[in-house]
């Protein structure tokens, strides 16, 4: 089944195809583009510590950060480092893992269909030996190491340390020098067997490319394929109750910076679904973050001409199916100050707010936003993959803008906005 | 891109306009770029930007700039400055969505219009700027300059730079200094804006889907700027004789160590031998295939980072990873292991050419971002070079193995710099 999704106003098109062995392909065309972006990413990510593989009874507990290690440990093959064959083409390949998502990618200009190949090719070929994964956690000890050394970093895990009790998003991403130091290798292959299966991978490319002979080079590797990696049960991710009040009102650390950094977190408990639903209220709260403090609000004037904000403040929205929060962050010399006076900016603009006028332009805004960002490959496919996990399809978006009325706006105002489930983090100078 | 697709304008005295047309964007990107020399005014021409964006006539606030912004589907006004070698580009900039996707007409010619009004009809009070917007931004800019710290990778390359370049102009923070913003001189301030106006190059940059004879009418029809005398930006001086090595460590409460090594190439970009340089930087720490990856990662498992890069302007090569402080020596002693061996010939056929198809990947990608090809263009223009991309793409392709080698000869280490935890641990704190 191969489908064309057009989207006229960007003047744009994916072609979107199920292979054989299930996994689900998108190409962007993007002529005119020097670079060919590939991404190749499974539903699998930090917060997945606890689950029952397919077939299994029992629940299993990994380490946590084994989706980070298992990403550093697939660029390893019994043939050499994949980072040797993408040398040798000129192409530049990385690696991500976030809270739901781990993402294999490179951006090529030439040599683009034997680069695709490296990739299928690796992220479906582990190798991991015990020497391997012993090496591995050194440098994964000096990249933790990187990131506790983060004041940004530090003042947003702290933040979701605060806002939540139990569920895993409160954990680092690479997870600890302690924890990493219990991965073994028979970790990550049960890891792998359950979460890299083509039924819960993604494909997405962008550039001048030809659909028709990627999917050609999918259908290659698909047939020297095992039988068994054809179709897969499903996999059961268990994540712990979590209670709708917060964990922490504030949490602090001191480090070594310049003034005080923080970050002011509400919680969102109206969670469980994901698809239109999901990207409609993620929707609401950016234009409604834009309303509440963007630049041209009055209380960002107000904050920045008495000093207590620099051009570094911001907010933003993270909506996933199970949980979600918004945050609004930056530096200041009194960020308690600053909190209330957000805290009551959002009471009093739930009580008289703002003109009907100023909604719509916030809506031009987002909407000018979105169109920019299909200048760049790269992070136009990040996106899609992250959103086409929630059931969400990238183009949706400018259709789904316009449905957006200014009295759902208000109602989003009301229930996710409330100082009872709101924690400030601070990280302070020593 | 050819190099009859950057099409060149002459405006008027000192004011040049580039356009690069590139049907494949979204957005129309421009820059306006002054030239100032990074001299003792360099504290004045960081805040420089900063105070205009402010407001002008017309938009006198924040509120008013970004009210109408948003109304302009989401334009974005960016200002800011930039070093380049011993040179200092104050830039103005804006990002907006080309007409062509929008059922609204007028949002380019806007742009233009409103560009000169943030650049030339600043507020005014007593023949001086609004005395509440300078010290609102210099307070922002002393922030800003102190909270470098708060990055400690960038913290420790600064810091490198500045103990290697400690008698040189080069060693000025792009962004000023703390003391000059504490006695800052209001009427020295509208000094140098005027003195920027009237005798500081200027370059105008537009690319995206446009019609270059267009951008060049509303140009010049907007600008509304009266020249006088326009003043040259001094060259950079890069080579440097009787270099001593030395060691700087410095201690903080960190978990991790910063380890910089500062190098001299005593090349500029415009001289032939910056192509096999490119390349030697390549191979040496530009990327998954180099050696620091491969020996300082890969096989000492010392680092999650290791790179080395050029400063193409100033004619220096730095050096940088992060390490444990117990592993330093070791570190530092893989890392000279390697420019040793480079020196004596040990380079592959095979990391030659993952090196120059690395760095032609990442040329040609310039080609894709409007910013990187903007950077790209004003950077010839700065060090006076008018090599296009596909030039330099070409001039890369041909480096030989012996180039490499013989520019291997040049690089002298000058600085090696060690942001370093306290001895013995410290009051590394975790969060509570």
């Amino acid at each position: 089944m191969e489908k064309l999704i057009k989207n006229p106003v960007l003047k744009e098109s994916i072609i979107y195809k199920k292979m054989d062995n299930g996994l689900d392909v998108y190409i962007m065309p993007r002529p005119g583009y020097q670079k060919q972006f590939a991404i190749y990413a499974t539903r699998y990510g930090s917060n997945d510590s606890s689950f029952i593989p397919p077939g299994k009874k029992d629940p299993i507990v990994v380490p946590d950060g084994i989706a980070h290690f298992l990403e550093h440990k697939l660029f390893e093959e019994e043939s050499g480092n994949v980072f040797e064959s993408y040398s040798k083409l000129g192409a530049h390949p990385n690696a991500f893992t976030s809270f739901k998502t781990t993402a294999y990618h490179f951006t090529s200009t030439d040599n683009f269909y034997e680069c695709l190949d490296i990739l299928i090719g690796f992220v479906g070929r582990p190798y991991f030996t015990d020497e391997n994964v012993e090496k591995e956690k050194g440098i994964i000890a000096q990249e933790i190491k990187m990131y506790e050394d983060n004041p940004h970093w530090r003042v947003f895990f702290n933040l979701l340390g605060g806002l939540y009790h139990q569920h895993p998003v409160k954990k680092d991403i690479a997870g600890t020098v302690e924890s990493i130091y219990q991965i073994q290798k028979e970790d990550l292959y049960l890891c792998y067997e359950t979460f890299y299966h083509p039924t819960n991978m993604v494909l997405f490319v962008a550039g001048e490319v030809e659909p028709d002979k990627i999917f050609k080079h999918i259908n290659e590797h698909i047939k020297k394929q095992k039988a068994d990696r054809r179709k897969q049960e499903e996999i059961k991710r268990i994540y712990p109750e979590e209670p709708s009040s917060i964990a922490k009102k504030v949490v602090k650390q001191k480090l070594h910076v310049s003034r005080p950094l923080f970050a002011l977190g509400f919680k969102d408990i109206d969670v469980g679904y994901k698809g239109e639903r999901l990207l409609d209220k993620t929707i609401m709260n950016e234009i409604l973050l834009d309303l509440l403090v963007g630049p041209s609000s009055e209380v960002y004037n107000l904050l920045y001409e008495e000093g207590l904000i620099d051009d570094a403040f911001g907010a933003q929205f993270t909506g996933e199916e199970d949980y979600g929060f918004a945050i609004f962050s930056g530096e200041s010399p009194e960020p308690e100050k600053v909190a209330d006076i957000l805290l009551e900016e959002i009471e009093k603009r739930k009580k008289s707010p703002w003109e009907e006028e100023h909604f719509l332009r916030i809506k031009r805004k987002n909407m000018g936003q979105f169109i920019r960002g299909f200048n760049y490959l790269e992070s136009t496919g990040v996106k899609f993959v992250s959103m086409i996990f929630k059931d969400i399809h990238l183009f949706d978006y400018l259709e789904r803008i316009e449905k957006i009325r200014y009295e759902d706006i208000l109602k989003q105002l009301d229930t996710m906005y409330s100082s009872e489930r709101s924690c400030l983090s601070l990280i302070l100078p020593q | 891109m050819k190099a009859r697709d950057i099409i060149k304008y002459e405006l008027g005295p000192g004011i040049n306009l580039h356009v690069i047309p590139d049907t494949k964007f979204k957005t129309v990107f421009i820059s306006y770029c002054f030239h100032r020399d990074l001299n003792d005014d360099y504290s004045y021409n960081a805040l420089l930007p900063a105070v205009l964006k402010r407001g002008c006539e017309g938009f006198e606030n924040i509120r008013k700039i970004e009210t109408h912004l948003e109304q302009q589907y989401g334009a974005i006004l960016s200002v800011g400055v930039q070093k380049k070698g011993e040179s200092q580009i104050l830039r103005f900039s804006m990002d907006l969505v080309n007409e062509a996707y929008l059922s609204e007409n007028g949002i380019l010619a806007q742009a233009f219009y409103f560009m000169n009004r943030i650049i030339t009809k600043p507020l005014i009070e007593n023949s001086l700027f609004k005395q509440e917007y300078v010290e609102q931004e210099a307070k922002n800019l002393k922030n800003r300059i102190a909270s470098l710290i708060n990055d400690k990778m960038s913290y420790s390359l600064e810091r490198c730079i500045q103990e290697m370049c400690k008698d040189e102009k080069y060693s000025r923070y792009v962004y000023g200094s703390i003391e000059d913003l504490e006695e800052l001189d209001a009427g020295r301030l509208f000094k140098v804006y005027e003195d920027t106006i009237k005798n500081s190059p200027l370059d105008i940059f537009a690319t995206g889907d446009v019609d270059p004879e267009k951008i060049y009418m509303l140009v010049s029809n907007s600008l509304d700027i009266e020249r006088n005398h326009i003043k040259a930006i001094p060259e950079t001086v890069i080579k440097k004789v009787g270099i001593e090595e030395k060691e700087i460590i410095e201690e903080m409460d960190v978990a991790q160590a910063k380890l910089n090594m500062g190098f001299r190439t005593n090349t500029h970009f415009t001289e032939r031998e910056y192509y096999p340089l490119l390349v030697y930087s390549s191979i040496l720490g530009g990327g998954p295939h180099s050696k620091l990856f491969i020996n300082v990662r890969e096989k000492a498992s010392l680092a999650y980072y290791a790179f080395s890069r050029l400063d193409k302007h100033k004619g220096l090569m730095i050096i940088g990873s992060g390490i444990e402080r117990e592993k330093y020596n070791l570190a530092k002693d893989i890392i000279l292991q390697q420019l040793a061996d480079m020196r004596k010939g040990n380079i592959s056929k095979e990391e030659l050419i993952a090196s120059k198809k690395s760095i032609i990947t990442s040329l040609r990608g310039a080609k894709d971002q409007q910013s990187q090809l903007v950077d790209y263009y004003l950077s010839n223009v700065v060090g006076n070079s008018n090599v296009t991309l596909d030039e330099l793409i070409d001039e890369v392709d041909k480096v030989t193995i012996d180039q490499v080698i013989d520019i291997s000869e040049r690089i002298k280490l000058d600085t090696v710099y060690l942001l370093s935890p306290r001895k013995g641990g410290g009051s590394y704190g975790k969060a509570n």
